[in-house]
């Protein structure tokens, strides 16, 4: 009987001393989610690297002898929480990880959590990529915290047919010549109302609202953490999105709601101002409105709109095999692999003159995207966002849907979001 | 804890007989005591050491974070009470406060009573009752998220909904786009979830009255409104209690929903047009999560807390009442009712 107690309470034993061990085991190396094994661990999110070249890198990074990179995806709804988490527990971080253009930013306060890869080399392949994009990878601070993945450069998609039956022109040239500001773009939306069909111009303001923004290298914080959003930059863009309103061009839909999909597939909606990563969705959303679009150049010219970085952590094992993967991955050989296998757009403008970018397409009637999104890439502003764009933009955002959708009076939505973001901001610092 | 055992243990010989108990109890009191209960103990531990790590640490670490300014990877700044000031003065949460409190009040009392008739259509004699009890608790094993989306075609502009009411001549009404048709909205989704399974634990305490009950009433002839309020409820109060306190918990909860329907992946439409459908936890998430405010977010956590435990209370005074007559509950509200109604 005692015999038997024992071997219960040693197995007990045992086991609660093999979970007691078991813990600190997680903080076991250097913090990399990679410790001990024979690759490098990368999180993305599906669709924001090429599976092909992941598969490649798996087994062997070409060109860097021994380095093999292991790619693990993360919802995209959740790597930022997960890269915060890993990094507050300086443990199982990842050596690499796609940040979202949004997110970059974010992490200025904590940029010493990233390697500066301008110490691993970074500026000798500047002249490859983009130099609004290569700017976007520095903290305030000067180091270079993210390395260029892909671009959203924006354009005007409109529907020819809608635009050619209410009398206005319809080929994308003359289209960019016709609607050269946004002054003139409402012009078209009130010729679209009277035509046939009554379509409306946009399907709700918000995106005409972030296109205006983007197109100004000022948003709503400066480098000096100052609140700028209750200037003209953004007035402007508040008092077109209500102008729009008032002339009762906006369909009034939250993109991406069934009301949307039945709007866009039903020819409601004649227009629309976002990046070449919409693309997908739209054909997902409307297919039997296909050969119908066409693009052409943004009101007031182009802006950028998304598109993604790929950081080094400070956990890093091998910051130098790292980076020669980084660069492997996203020169401009690679990037052009990727547009192909998963429509991320360029950043290295070289690939844009390869034949593989000239396809024609025919949801976009033989039109060849590249000779709208590739001249845009090239001009987009470059653009300075804080730590704390999404914290003072929402108000925004949130007030001018108010005024869309409740009729809420534009001027005291103004005030409310003015007052809302500064609020909030002064208990960020931010004054 | 061993002296109370004992004698239990003493009065009741175990079929091993009286040597071994006798064996047992001088173990017992011996300094070897924690050889006694160390194996149990030890037996129970995957549970506290699991709570202990994923349930109170957290817990306890929040309260300490709702004091400190923190963005989830910096250095934490000791702030005091300022998150709980700034919360204090913050609109956006007052306004996610009422509005959890109107969607709580429009989906947990329809709930609870339509609840209240499933359970008794199920305790009748109908047939394939276990099939009916299956069906009705299966939305709240569905994804939420899931059912969000299909809700969300449900409430569209050309959903199902305004179809409905266009058939029958109405016009179709915004329940994504107004202040009540959002409100309406989540609570019908809440409702959906919750009803099948509040009604199974009606169900349970309906099969806990004895029959007899209902013949004595019938006998002396109370009509079947009084054998539900005189017999039914009094007997079911401590069913009521446990689920409209649940109900209250859950209900102020309410998250998934208005996270999943107004795309909340767009920092613009959070909480839906108007911020109707802005709830507490929600707000919480957007704060700590989107906006890297983890300090604040947990205080938000504890407002939440200190809210919940108050209305809890007020549920149990107001369902479970005393014996004193003063302020008896639910069931002395009734009867005073009755009596201004003359009866």
């Amino acid at each position: 009987m005692p015999h038997r107690t024992m071997s219960r309470r040693g197995l007990l034993g045992a086991s609660l001393g093999a979970a007691l061990l078991g813990l600190p085991g997680c903080g076991a190396g250097n913090g990399s989610a990679s410790a001990g094994t024979d690759h490098l661990s990368l999180w993305y999110w599906k669709g924001s690297l090429s599976d092909k070249l992941l598969a490649t890198a798996r087994r062997a990074v070409p060109g860097v002898p021994g380095l093999r990179v292991k790619g693990s995806q993360i919802p995209d709804g959740d790597i930022d929480s997960k890269v915060r988490t890993s990094l507050a527990a300086r443990a199982y971080v990842p050596d690499l990880t796609v940040v979202n253009s949004d997110n970059l930013a974010t992490f200025f306060p904590d940029e010493n959590e990233f390697l500066d890869l301008r110490t691993l080399g970074a500026e000798g392949v500047r002249g490859e990529y983009l130099d609004w994009k290569w700017k976007g990878c520095f903290a305030p601070s000067g180091r270079m915290i993210g390395f260029p993945l892909d671009a959203g450069p924006t354009a005007l998609y409109y529907r020819r047919d809608l635009f050619r039956r209410a009398g206005l022109p319809d080929e994308p040239q003359a289209v960019a010549e016709e609607l050269s500001t946004w002054e003139k773009y409402l012009a078209a939306g009130r010729a679209l109302r009277k035509g046939p069909g009554k379509p409306y111009l946009v399907s709700n303001v918000g995106n005409v609202f972030q296109q205006v923004l983007l197109q100004s290298p000022k948003q709503f914080v400066d480098a000096d953490n100052r609140f700028i959003g209750d200037q003209a930059h953004v007035k402007r863009a508040w008092d077109l999105s209500v102008e729009m309103l008032r002339q009762g061009l906006s369909a009034r839909i939250v993109d991406g709601t069934p009301d949307y999909n039945a709007a866009m597939g039903g020819g409601r909606v004649a227009s629309m101002t976002t990046a070449v990563w919409a693309i997908n969705g739209l054909k997902d959303t409307a297919p039997k409105t296909s050969g119908a679009w066409r693009l052409t150049t943004m009101p007031d010219g182009p802006a950028n709109y998304g598109g993604s970085y790929v950081t080094l952590t400070r956990y890093c094992r091998d910051p130098e095999g790292a980076f020669a993967f980084v660069k492997w991955l996203l020169g401009p050989a690679n990037q052009l692999k990727s547009y192909q296998e998963m429509a991320l757009f360029p950043t290295t403008p070289a690939a844009y003159a390869d034949p593989a970018m000239h396809k024609p397409d025919p949801f976009f009637g033989g039109q060849r995207p590249i000779d709208v999104f590739g001249p845009a890439a090239q001009k987009a502003p470059v653009v300075y966002f804080s730590p704390y764009e999404e914290t003072a933009n929402t108000p925004f955002f949130q007030e001018l849907t108010n005024v869309e959708s409740l009729g809420k009076k534009p001027d005291r939505a103004w005030r409310d979001a003015v007052n809302t973001a500064e609020t909030t901001l002064s208990r960020l610092g931010v004054s | 804890m061993a002296t109370v055992a004992d004698p239990a243990e003493a009065g009741a010989p175990t079929h091993d007989g009286g040597g071994r108990t006798e064996s047992r109890r001088s173990r017992a009191s011996a300094p070897g005591g924690r050889r006694r209960h160390g194996p149990p103990l030890l037996a129970i531990s995957p549970f506290y050491v699991l709570f202990a790590v994923f349930g109170a640490f957290p817990v306890v670490f929040s309260l300490y974070l709702s004091f400190q300014d923190w963005d989830g990877i910096g250095d934490m700044r000791f702030v005091g009470l300022k998150q709980y000031g700034w919360l204090l003065e913050d609109s956006v949460f007052w306004h996610s406060v009422l509005n959890t409190f109107e969607i709580w009040f429009l989906s947990t009392v329809p709930m609870l009573f339509l609840a209240l008739v499933l359970a008794f259509l199920l305790h009748s004699q109908v047939r394939f009752t276990g099939a009916y009890r299956v069906a009705y608790f299966i939305p709240n094993v569905t994804s939420m998220v899931a059912m969000t989306v299909v809700f969300g075609s449900v409430f569209a502009q050309t959903g199902l909904a305004n179809s409905a009411l266009r058939m029958v001549g109405m016009d179709g009404v915004g329940w994504l786009s107004s202040e009540w048709g959002i409100k309406v909205s989540l609570s019908a989704m809440i409702i959906w979830r919750w009803v099948g399974y509040n009604a199974l634990i009606f169900l349970a305490g309906l099969q806990a009255i004895p029959t007899e009950h209902f013949e004595a009433a019938r006998v002396d002839g109370a009509n079947s409104w009084q054998t539900l309020f005189r017999v039914v409820l009094p007997q079911l109060r401590p069913v009521v209690l446990f689920a409209a306190v649940t109900s209250t918990i859950n209900g102020l909860q309410i998250f998934t929903e208005s996270q999943v329907l107004f795309q909340s992946t767009d920092v613009g439409t959070i909480g839906g047009p108007g911020q109707e459908g802005m709830t507490i936890v929600l707000y919480l998430w957007q704060k700590a999560f989107k906006d890297h405010q983890f300090g604040y977010g947990a205080a938000m956590g504890w407002v939440l807390f200190a809210i919940i435990a108050i209305f809890t209370l007020i549920n149990w005074r107001l369902v479970s009442g005393s014996d004193r007559e003063d302020r008896g509950g639910l069931r002395s509200l009734l009867r005073r009712k009755g009596a201004r109604n003359g009866r």
